[in-house]
């Protein structure tokens, strides 16, 4: 009896290495090609602007979340300042653009650089403490990120500063370029993420959520896997921002620093699952979509932010696992979105 | 500004910044919660003093025998639903941080949706008053915080080091474990700890509510300043919150009148990062052993 159930996975995954394409790749691959085909429906799809305004709104936060989960979520370090890197990678490409006219699009991979840069920097600082004083730095991080952008009256201060939005021969079609590059960030965000789940690099890692010390007493170099976690999980936050940033046409410090876009970053990865690969994707998922919903149902109000914080609030209690994490305790996590 | 002028307000506010930082730091010591809700409280004790001021009248410093009790009772309560559940959780301290974070977002958004979001606050006739000294001048409305402030934080003393309640609460901060074992229920020695934490954020919200101009997103400034209070006092350390406090209030006061006021909040914020770095377990604390 024990030999059967022992044996009974060992073949079942004998036979799926056998097909010439996984069905999780095959799915991803249908997914993929679907997305790309999306701005094709030019015509067809109404309204045109707003479906892909939504949807590129939504891959910019699936590469948020998935990036706030290498730190947050295979280190356990809990980031609430990784907004800063928002804002950080915003502001650059926005600065360049308004004072040396480069486009956005072609200094977005350098936002992303920077930003990473700076998680070295910061990383090296903060990541001596740990647990709780991790958590405190991080908020002094934002806060500090806040006052030096609320003077820093080159890039605008508190008022803000105005970016030359994109201009197209056919208006209609201006949310496609942006389509398309956020879609780049979020694939390659998941895919980081992939590659550090199933890396030595990752397991190290996870070594250090589970146990630092022993983590340490085993060989692992914690202090330089935790910095290259921390400055890896701020790339594509940058080049998210400094996408974001060229589809406002206003940049105000307070649209990146405000508290409720760190929240959001936690809130996806807990609600989907914190330390998975597929988890982050879905929470963005479905908090997008839940506040779309929200906002189309009771207007955009404060209330946003409740809700933002009941639901972490009740994850946390209720849902720790987040819904890839519980889905897999009871073995009903369908294997296209099993990816760990 | 003359040099003793710079010390006593920044002594003043010192003291108010003491009790805002005290009941922070005594849940730390009692049962290693950071409540990052603790501002966000502040600020509902502020909401709470400057509606009984605009529609009843009542003076923000008596406000404080309804800001005080109401959230004593809020903090009670939340010990019971939420924190008592996570009491096991091996990642206690981690998930008090993020529950807490998530309930001071909570609290900003309901504030927000009733008052909107615009600057408040009570304007009591003392608000603006000095007292002339000759060569410097005291600030009437923060020497009644100052006092208002001290008086509380002695009787809180005097609660602790003379009651049976406060012997248990001063033993569970000291080894809840070893309390434990000579007989405290530490279950109910946290409920009042957490009520007193956070009805301690309920009075100061009514000093806050008249000494500063406050709206619901403020509760994050506050909460960055009296973490850095309490870091380099020590986390737990109530002796510490109160230097920490004083000594913070001194230099931010100097700061300010070096720089101008919009850098007042960055002293703290790089101070707690400093402190953070160089001596994690601050000046007063026991380092933290593995």
């Amino acid at each position: 009896m024990a030999d059967v159930a022992g044996t009974e996975p060992i073949g079942g995954a004998v036979e799926r290495r056998r097909l010439p394409l996984s069905g999780r790749a095959a799915f991803l691959l249908v997914v993929m090609l679907a997305l790309l085909a999306v701005p094709l429906l030019y015509p067809v799809l109404v309204p045109y602007s707003y479906v892909l305004q939504l949807m590129t709104g939504a891959f910019m936060w699936v590469a948020f979340a998935s990036s706030w989960n290498i730190i947050g979520g295979y280190t356990g370090y809990i980031s609430l300042g990784h907004n800063v890197f928002v804002a950080v990678g915003a502001y650059f490409s926005a600065a360049l653009f308004v004072y040396a006219d480069i486009s956005p699009f072609a200094t977005a991979l350098g936002a992303g650089l920077v930003c990473a840069a700076l998680g070295v920097g910061v990383g090296l600082i903060t990541l001596r403490t740990r647990g709780d004083a991790f958590i405190i730095a991080t908020i002094a991080l934002m806060l500090i990120a806040q006052i030096g952008f609320d003077n820093w009256m080159w890039l605008g201060g508190s008022s803000g500063i105005a970016v030359p939005p994109l201009q197209m021969s056919e208006p209609a079609l201006v949310k496609v370029p942006f389509y398309y590059a956020m879609l780049a960030v979020a694939v390659g965000a998941v895919y980081l993420s992939y590659r550090i789940r199933h890396s030595r690099f990752g397991l190290g890692l996870r070594a250090i959520a589970q146990d630092e010390v022993k983590a340490e007493a085993a060989g692992i170099d914690t202090r330089s896997y935790k910095v290259a976690a921390f400055a890896l999980s701020a790339v594509f936050i940058g080049i998210g921002g400094a996408l974001w940033s060229y589809s406002l046409f206003y940049l105000r410090p307070e649209i990146f620093l405000a508290i409720g876009v760190a929240a959001d970053m936690v809130l996806m990865s807990i609600i989907g699952g914190r330390g998975t690969v597929a988890g982050p994707v879905i929470g963005a998922l479905l908090i997008v979509g839940f506040n779309e919903w929200s906002v189309s149902e009771f207007g955009s109000s404060e209330l946003n932010l409740t809700i933002t914080g009941a639901l972490l609030v009740g994850a946390l209690l209720f849902f720790p696992g987040g819904i890839v994490g519980s889905l897999r305790a009871r073995g009903k996590l369908p294997r296209i979105l099993d990816w760990d | 500004m003359d040099v003793l002028q710079i010390a006593i307000l920044g002594i003043l506010l010192g003291g108010v910044y003491a009790l805002m930082a005290t009941g922070l730091t005594m849940l730390y010591g009692v049962m290693r919660v950071i409540n990052l809700a603790h501002a966000a409280f502040m600020i509902v004790g502020a909401y709470i003093a400057f509606v009984l001021f605009r529609d009843f009248g009542i003076d923000p410093l008596l406000s404080m025998v309804v800001t005080g009790p109401a959230l004593f009772v809020v903090g009670v309560l939340l010990y019971q639903l939420l924190f008592k559940r996570i009491a096991d959780n091996p990642r206690f301290t981690e998930m008090t941080v993020l529950l807490t974070f998530g309930l001071a977002l909570a609290i900003e958004g309901i504030l927000g949706s009733i008052f909107s979001n615009i600057y408040h606050s009570t304007e009591p006739s003392y608000a603006t008053g000095t007292i002339d000294l000759g060569s410097v001048f005291i600030p009437t409305g923060q020497l009644y915080g100052f006092i208002a402030s001290l008086v509380l934080l002695a009787a809180l003393w005097a609660f602790l080091y003379y009651t049976r309640p406060g012997y248990a609460i001063r033993a569970t901060m000291q080894d809840r474990a070893a309390a434990q074992i000579v007989g405290v229920n530490v279950d109910r020695i946290s409920a009042l700890a957490f009520g007193i934490g956070v009805g301690l954020a309920g009075v100061a919200g009514s000093l806050l509510s008249y000494l500063f101009t406050f709206f619901p997103g403020s509760h994050l400034q506050w909460i960055g300043l009296l973490l850095a209070l309490i870091v380099v006092g020590g986390l737990g350390s109530l002796a510490g919150a109160f230097v920490g406090a004083i000594g913070l209030s001194l230099i931010a006061a100097f700061a300010i009148d070096q720089l101008g006021p919009e850098w007042s909040y960055l002293t703290f914020y790089v101070l707690l990062f400093v402190i953070l770095l160089v001596r994690p377990q601050g000046l007063f604390g026991k380092a933290e052993t593995i």
